[in-house]
């Protein structure tokens, strides 16, 4: 087992009342300085996390719009891959670490905006106002 | 049950020590209801309109082996081809637990076939009110419960399938029993909440310790009607019974991005074969023994009633407990206490009272 894993003894984790939740990190918009290999892996990582779609330019000068959903930390950025979908195309691709000059985190959040208390506040408010068959509807595809 | 035993006992004999049970076969992660905090359903338009092929899944459960295939999502019934999915699975024998929050049921339910190797699995959160709250949807309990009857009448095996958070009254939970069994549902299905770690809500998950006071005070002194469709081993785990280590290859996930590791519930990457997330994925990283803080909260099924499966059927031990649970009414008169003293309301909208009603108890 790696050190980073092992932070909770059994004891700890048995007497927990609360979940130790993840905080969600408002990333839309943000486009990391990537001076450094850390620099890049750590951006990597957050867009793996990332709800939305990111857009990475290569050294080549191509630019992709992507959703990562995979990635692997090599020991070396060029054994080092992510895997994205486009929305252009229908399969699967993959990026080198190595070949990444700029990310930038340009779609949509969709997990923002989208916590509990947002629905207990909106509910609240349009019950207030006497709605009835309040409902929160799924975003539209196109 | 007994294609269940054969397997787990074939499994064992055969010496094999990592083996799946039930896949969660994800077709699609679009969804027809837009649940706060829901940690499967917020990706980008372009994600939410892929979906896995009949040929695909078909491929995913040859690969797998496991006996049974449960298909979660996003809401099934909104891929176009679920009909031809659900056949090819029956007709591979396979025991196939449809998902569903129902809203569609009704009027879809013409295109199945009922079948002993087909159950729907509707979601149901709690009674009226507080299953049209947690769905963020009004109306959604009285369509759902609609579409149980017909499938019901209709021949078919039905199942609720109940998620419980933070501030959970455990009486009104008790009276929900009372009501799907009264609909003439084959047994409920019900699981702690998780914290996905990708969920934007991450504010209504308990603890492990929190668990297992709610479920005590919930499962203990039994009505003779209820059922559960569960093994009675990882309800006593939830009851604070017993104590399991995750088995989180128990439930592999497959959806449009591979093999997903290492569980249903975490996404840290995807393998392209089920044999590269057998072999390749490091196990000993997850569990709730294992410290990592992501399994820390963890009692939810997809890892934990693997283990209870596997040791019921894996040991006359754990057979005799299973026998034992399926007859006994739990009687437990300080879970009676703890009910009571959580018998006032539970407020609907928990983030006002986020203080839980069921006090601690020492026993």
């Amino acid at each position: 087992m790696t050190a980073e894993v092992q932070r909770y003894t059994l004891e700890q984790v048995e007497a927990l009342e609360l979940a130790p939740g993840a905080e969600h990190e408002d990333l839309e918009g943000w486009v990391p300085t990537l001076a450094t290999d850390a620099d890049l892996r750590d951006a990597l990582e957050k867009a793996l996390d990332y709800r939305g779609d990111v857009t990475f330019t290569l050294k080549s000068g191509e630019k992709i719009e992507a959703f990562i959903f995979d990635c692997k930390n090599g020991p070396t950025l060029a054994e080092s891959w992510a895997r994205y979908y486009t929305p252009a195309a229908p399969e699967k691709r993959k990026v080198s670490y190595a070949d990444i000059a700029r990310l930038e985190f340009t779609g949509k959040d969709r997990a923002a905006g989208k916590h509990w208390e947002d629905w207990v506040k909106k509910y609240n408010e349009r019950k207030a106002a006497g709605e009835k068959d309040i409902a929160l509807a799924p975003e539209s595809l196109e | 049950m007994g294609t269940v035993a054969a397997y787990v006992l074939k499994k064992r004999f055969s010496g094999n020590k990592r083996y799946p049970l039930v896949l969660m076969l994800e077709p699609l992660f679009r969804c027809n209801l837009a649940c706060a905090g829901c940690g499967k359903v917020q990706y980008p338009p372009h994600i939410l309109k892929k979906q896995l092929t009949p040929e695909e899944c078909f491929a995913a459960v040859e690969e797998c082996g496991a006996p049974m295939v449960s298909l979660p999502g996003g809401e099934p019934l909104l891929h176009p081809r679920i009909v031809e999915i659900v056949n090819g699975l029956v007709a591979r024998k396979k025991y196939v637990y449809l998902c569903t929050n129902a809203l569609e049921l009704k009027q879809r339910l013409p295109e199945f076939t009922p079948s002993k190797y087909l159950t729907f699995s509707v979601h149901l959160d709690g009674q009226r009110e507080h299953h049209d709250f947690s769905v963020c949807r009004e109306g959604t309990y009285d369509i759902a419960v609609e579409g149980i009857k017909e499938a019901v009448r209709r021949g078919f095996r039905v199942t609720t399938n109940a998620t419980f958070f933070d501030g959970a009254d455990p009486g009104s939970v008790r009276g929900f029993f009372d009501e799907v069994m009264d609909m003439g549902v084959e047994g409920i299905v019900l699981s702690p909440g998780y914290s996905y770690d990708k969920a934007p809500d991450q504010n209504r998950f308990m603890g492990r310790a929190r668990v297992r006071r709610l479920f005590r005070a919930i499962l203990s002194n039994r009505k003779p009607n209820w059922k559960f469709n569960m093994s009675p081993l990882f309800l006593e785990f939830l009851m604070g019974k017993r104590n399991y280590e995750c088995t989180p290859w128990g439930s592999p996930a497959y959806n449009i991005f591979g093999w997903q590791r290492p569980c249903y519930l975490l996404q840290e990457g995807y393998a392209e074969s089920f044999d590269e997330l057998m072999n390749s994925t490091k196990w000993e990283e997850y569990g709730v023994s294992s410290g990592n803080p992501k399994c820390a909260n963890c009692m939810v099924s997809c890892g934990y009633e693997p283990s209870a499966v596997i040791e019921g059927f894996g040991s006359l031990k754990g057979f005799w407990g299973m026998v034992r649970g399926t007859f006994s009414s739990y009687r437990d008169e300080q879970a009676l206490k703890l009910l009571n003293d959580s018998a006032a309301p539970a407020n609907l909208v928990q983030i006002e009272q986020p203080e839980r009603a069921l006090e601690e108890t020492n026993v």
